[in-house]
């Protein structure tokens, strides 16, 4: 399923974000998986995620710069394709 | 013969914009970054 923006995800329960200087580390025990989350406001905006009907508001309340969503939307959307963020 | 206008202009800058895309697209490669430890030996 493509990653929308306006709906709610959250993080797979299988999935532990380690606080890191360069933004976060998480890693799935479920598929063995480990991404490197390179902003602090985008790990911000992850933990944020499950608090939120849509990831839109999410952005928004966490004051992302619209200009910023985009990237942040792929960066997502990369990790809901590798199972990290479920749909809520 | 006559200089021609581009010649005139010095060495070429990019503008506003190029600067502005080439940021996006550096931010869209190191916001996340996957890879896989499978086979790693003594990680699990």
């Amino acid at each position: 399923m493509a990653f929308d923006i306006d709906r709610a995800y959250r993080l797979h329960d299988r999935v532990a974000l380690r606080p890191e200087p360069f933004g976060a580390l998480a890693y799935h025990y479920g598929n063995r998986r480990l991404n490197f989350v390179r902003a602090h406001d985008l790990v911000t905006v992850i933990e944020s995620l499950a608090q939120h009907d849509t990831v839109r508001s999410a952005f928004a309340s966490a004051g992302i710069d619209a200009r910023r969503w985009p990237a942040f939307e792929k960066a997502l959307a990369s990790l809901a394709a590798s199972d990290f963020l479920v749909v809520a | 013969m006559e200089p021609t206008e581009l010649a005139d202009r010095g060495p070429a800058e990019p503008v506003p914009n190029e600067i502005e895309t080439d940021t996006e697209l550096v931010e869209e490669e190191l916001l996340v970054e996957e890879i896989s430890i499978d086979g790693m030996c003594g990680v699990y």
